[in-house]
């Protein structure tokens, strides 16, 4: 009841003010009424009646603090005196302003981040029960599933929940009146959709059985393709669309929701996986991808045992292929960042944390500061009476209204950032990275705004309460050198400062370092020539070994033939990147391991001309040749760590070698040995040995691309190698087909935003907390010019004062940097848990970061210290 | 003009409380009716009496409504409320308490 009149009032204060005062005036008529009556003329008596009422005014302030909220009231005052008193120190309030908000700028942005990518949920029904599951290998621990191991699940199925399969695959998309391309599919069983509960928005979802061979003619439309290729007509349900030369019917389209960037977003269509009885059988290669959903009764711990239990099974079902591996569970909300984010990104929020306490220590010491120029005020008031509440509230006002504007310029600097992450993070098929600033971002930032300002504000107003008054008053009002108390807290903010700051540009420093490296260690191959390009022939036109064999010739023939082309080659993967393919090897000769345990290799299926279009060495013996066909001896080439790590000291030539697959070893003979390929990716790459196959003896049907360009800038010969293309299968499109330095660029785009991300951290904390020290040194030079004007007097140097202030900052600065080094140091370590393949460890790094953070605090201390020379000894000693 | 009798602190409540417990006033029929009932020893101050009764309406001992006088003007009447009256029983019972306690020592001998 109460409460809510008050609420009124507050609200209606108008209303309820000209009530008042047609009450007051009533009474003042009535007054002069009987007045009159008595006797006297109008006005005399209206006269009366109001000395006798008083002073209208006063009794309505009383009557008005009878009611409503007095402290809201005074609270709205001391928003007003705030804002005033911070109006009239525009340079403090601008500092501090800018302060805070890019420091919750900064730390605002990673949250929505964090909050795009993990938080928010995907969008699929029963969220909670979906799961990935993974089959682990030594080198691979998100490895996937064969076919086989999925029909073997699906009839264990039944104590776990549901389950369903997708395989992504790169197809050609082709429909009348465009030329062909090449598009993102995935292959996936009939339940898929109804797993994930998704239904298509428009037509109709897989019907079960169409994951059948003969029936699998169907494809549903992503929302991306279908607005992109199909211009988001409704009519193309039902159309006919070619894929990779094959018709297929359009039965649908998904809804937007599912172009979700974090899992199947990139896909632009779907197929059914129907798999013939043939492949279904296939316990070898890993091609599929298992979600399962778990039965609501069975709880996490149950579904990780169940899932743990059916990969022992299978190691000891079948020893050969499963030996070394075991199954694991991860939920896909928790899959969907991906593996980098789960460390990544608690990496960027506590940097960006930093970042944010550098800004709230430089908050902090411009409170104090500002708290401590009005101490004697302070003491004043609370000798004549204030209370404790009473000498905090504007303070906590103040605080209050840099809050919330460093907030809004936090939004801001979140809206900017959102708009460079998007800019920069467009996936390779054009889905968009969305960092959205909804209602969970906004919190965050008026939350922290609020918790930093009112917790680093109200420290130093509390730090003033404490005030001695007698010492205060007694030191003449110039009492603002500040207890020894204060000036070691400042200092230690100083350090603290330094500290983060040396943290976050270490880091920085390590990883910008360590990326640049990376590009140049890379070693084994050169780019700079090449043009590639991906090509999958399709299995309709190209249906057998020797179709595609045929056409591989023809390609390397005709490119070949280009003018200002070197040489062309054709391999399964470029060595720019990691080889995802492992195989197990058998020497001859020697002790066969158990079965499964047999020495692994990433292989390479390459034509002839790809050590010499690489510029990769051969060591010994020699590279592939046209001879080595189909038909002749069975061939392998190693790099110089499998050579090793197979033979030892014995020379590898000569020698006999055979991928373990089962007991009908298929023998190769080893001719030659090539320089270790080391890739240009941050990924692990924890298998060394690397095995060449000619790609003449296993073609495939997608493969890499290659021309080295003689004496041409290699965009030169993209066209042309195009043409070429089109001459051969009109059908055929060759994606990415560029300069190879421009895929590699593309492939690190994510590394190079971290890389600025931590760049940004690392000036922004270097530039607040030199704004902190030259602050801190200003205010001292301010303070101390008596002392300075009198060490003068008695024949100091200027050069000795400037010595002694940028003495006091700089050992503040080393100081920090000091115990920033143990920081930077675990930084380091986490950085190496994330990129292991990352060279990070650079005391140079180190050394140089320190010298740049002291000859920062060098500089933003001799900027004040300057002034000391300034000093006017002798008016300054008479203004004491 | 009369002389102002001061009241005791906090009995102003009470009276304006006692008055409208017959009947509800406005703020100059209080006045008036105080003035009468005290046969004009008591002028009421208007500086105490309207804060009073806002702090009793807040309260909520007191309520108000805007209604025509018999003269045909708007007027904000004020009556009790279950809670004022109850509050008006135990000021009186204190009232009474205390005056036979002042009256015990000042009638000692």
């Amino acid at each position: 009841m109460n409460f809510f009149r008050r609420l009124r009032y507050l609200f209606r204060r108008h209303l309820t003010e000209a009530e008042m005062a047609e009450e007051m005036r009533y009474h003042l008529e009535q007054r002069a009424a009987e007045l009159a009556t008595d006797g006297l003329p109008a006005d005399e008596a209206r006269s009366a009646a109001q000395r006798k009422f008083g002073n209208l005014a006063r009794i309505q302030e009383q009557a008005r603090e009878a009611r409503g909220w007095r402290w809201l009231e005074n609270f709205a005052h001391d928003l007003r005196l705030g804002a005033r008193s911070l109006l009239k120190s525009p340079g403090f309030s601008l500092l501090a302003i800018v302060t805070l908000g890019l420091g919750i700028g900064a730390n605002t942005s990673m949250f929505s981040v964090l909050n795009g990518v993990m938080l928010k949920p995907l969008p699929y029904a029963h969220l909670p029960q979906l799961d990935r599951l993974y089959r682990a290998t030594p080198q691979n621990a998100e490895g996937n599933i064969s076919p086989a191991d999925f029909r073997e699940f699906q009839q264990a199925k039944d104590g776990y929940g549901d389950a369903a399969a997708y395989t992504p695959e790169s197809v050609s998309l082709a429909e009348r009146g465009h030329p062909a391309e090449m598009a993102a599919s995935a292959r996936a069983t009939a339940n898929l959709f109804s797993l994930l509960g998704v239904q298509p928005q428009l037509g109709r979802d897989f019907r079960p059985g169409e994951d059948t061979p003969g029936r699998d003619r169907v494809v549903l439309l992503s929302q991306r393709t279908w607005q992109k290729r199909f211009a988001g007509s409704p009519e193309v349900v039902g159309r006919s669309v070619r894929i990779d030369g094959e018709p297929h019917v359009v039965i649908g389209v998904l809804p937007l929701s599912f172009n979700d960037w974090r899992f199947l977003g990139g896909v632009d269509f779907f197929r059914p996986l129907a798999l013939t009885p043939e492949q279904a059988r296939d316990r070898t290669s890993p091609s599929i991808r298992l979600i399962a959903r778990r039965a609501a009764t069975v709880a996490p711990e149950d579904a990780d045992r169940f899932v743990a239990a059916f990969g022992a099974r299978l190691a000891k079902e079948f020893p050969a292929v499963h030996a070394e591996t075991h199954w694991r569970r991860v939920t896909l909300q928790s899959m969907a960042a991906g593996p980098g984010a789960a460390m990544v990104l608690p990496l960027l929020i506590g940097l960006s944390g930093f970042v944010l306490l550098i800004a709230c220590s430089n908050l902090a010491n411009l409170l104090l500061a500002r708290t401590m120029a009005r101490a004697r005020e302070f003491a004043v008031r609370a000798a004549l009476g204030a209370s404790r509440l009473q000498l905090l509230r504007p303070l906590i006002a103040e605080s209050l209204l840099l809050a919330l504007a460093g907030g809004v310029l936090a939004l801001f600097v979140a809206y900017w950032f959102r708009d460079w992450a998007a800019l920069r993070s467009t996936g390779d098929n054009g889905e968009h990275v969305d960092f959205v600033v909804d209602w969970a971002v906004m919190t965050w930032t008026f939350g922290a705004s609020l918790a930093t300002a009112l917790a680093f504000g109200l420290a130093p107003a509390l730090f003033a309460l404490r005030l001695d008054l007698n010492a205060t008053l007694k030191s003449g009002g110039r009492g603002t050198v500040g207890g020894r108390g204060h000036q070691r807290f400042r200092q230690f903010l100083i350090i603290g400062q330094f500290a983060l700051a040396m943290v976050l540009l270490a880091g920085a420093g390590l990883f910008i370092r360590g990326l640049d490296d990376l590009n140049k260690r890379r070693s084994g191959w050169e780019s700079r020539q090449l043009v590639t390009g991906t090509v999958a022939l399709p299995a309709g036109t190209y249906g057998d070994a020797e179709k595609i064999a045929a056409f591989q010739r023809l390609a390397l023939e005709r490119l070949g033939a280009l003018p200002g082309v070197a040489s062309v080659c054709l391999s399964s993967f470029t060595p720019a990147f990691v080889w995802p393919e492992i195989r197990k090897f058998v020497v001859e000769g020697q002790d066969r391991p158990v079965a499964g345990r047999e020495p692994a290799a990433v292989v390479n299926r390459v034509s002839p001309q790809y050590f010499a279009s690489y510029d990769t060495r051969v060591f010994s013996g020699r590279a592939f040749t046209e001879r080595d066909t189909a038909g002749s001896t069975r061939v392998f080439i190693l790099n110089q760590a499998a050579a090793r790590g197979l033979f030892g000291d014995q020379n590898p030539i000569g020698r006999r070698l055979a991928p373990a697959d089962g007991d009908n070893l298929r023998w190769g003979e080893v001719v030659g040995v090539v320089t270790d390929a080391q890739p240009a990716v941050t990924d692990a790459n924890p298998l060394v040995f690397q095995i060449y196959l000619p790609m003449a003896q296993e073609p495939q049907r997608q493969f890499q691309l290659t021309v080295r360009a003689a004496n041409v800038a290699p965009a030169a010969l993209v066209d042309g190698v195009r043409g070429a293309m089109a001459e051969l299968d009109p059908d055929l499109p060759v994606s990415r087909l560029q300069p190879a330095d421009a895929t590699i660029h593309r492939a690190s785009y994510q590394d190079r935003v971290l890389r600025d991300m931590l760049a940004a951290f690392g000036l922004l904390g270097l530039a607040l907390a030199s704004l902190g020290i030259y602050g801190v040194i200003a205010r001292t030079m301010a303070q101390r010019t008596g002392e300075f004007a009198i060490r003068l007097a008695l024949g100091a140097s200027v050069r000795d004062i400037i010595r002694l202030v940028l003495g006091s900052g700089v050992r503040l600065a080393l100081l920090g940097a000091g115990v920033g080094l143990l920081g930077a140091i675990g930084v380091t370590r986490l950085l190496v848990a994330a990129y292991p393949n990352l060279p990070t460890n650079s005391p140079l790094v180190l050394g140089a970061t320190t010298l740049a953070l002291v000859a920062v605090a060098l500089l933003a201390c001799w900027l004040p210290a300057r002034r000391a020379g300034k000093i006017d000894a002798i008016s300054a000693l008479r203004a004491e | 003009m009369t002389d102002k009798s001061e009241l005791f602190p906090g009995t102003l409540d009470m009276l304006i409380l006692r008055v409208l417990s017959r009947g509800e006033l406005h703020g100059w029929g209080i006045t008036n009716k105080l003035e009468q009932l005290s046969q004009s020893a008591l002028q009421v101050d208007e500086g105490s009496l309207y804060p009073s009764l806002y702090r009793m309406e807040d309260k909520g001992w007191i309520e108000a409504e805007w209604r025509m006088t018999e003269n045909n003007r708007r007027a904000k009447y004020y009556s009790l409320t279950r809670a004022g009256r109850k509050q008006l029983e135990h000021e009186q019972e204190l009232w009474a308490r205390m005056n036979t306690i002042i009256g015990l020592v000042m009638q000692s001998t």
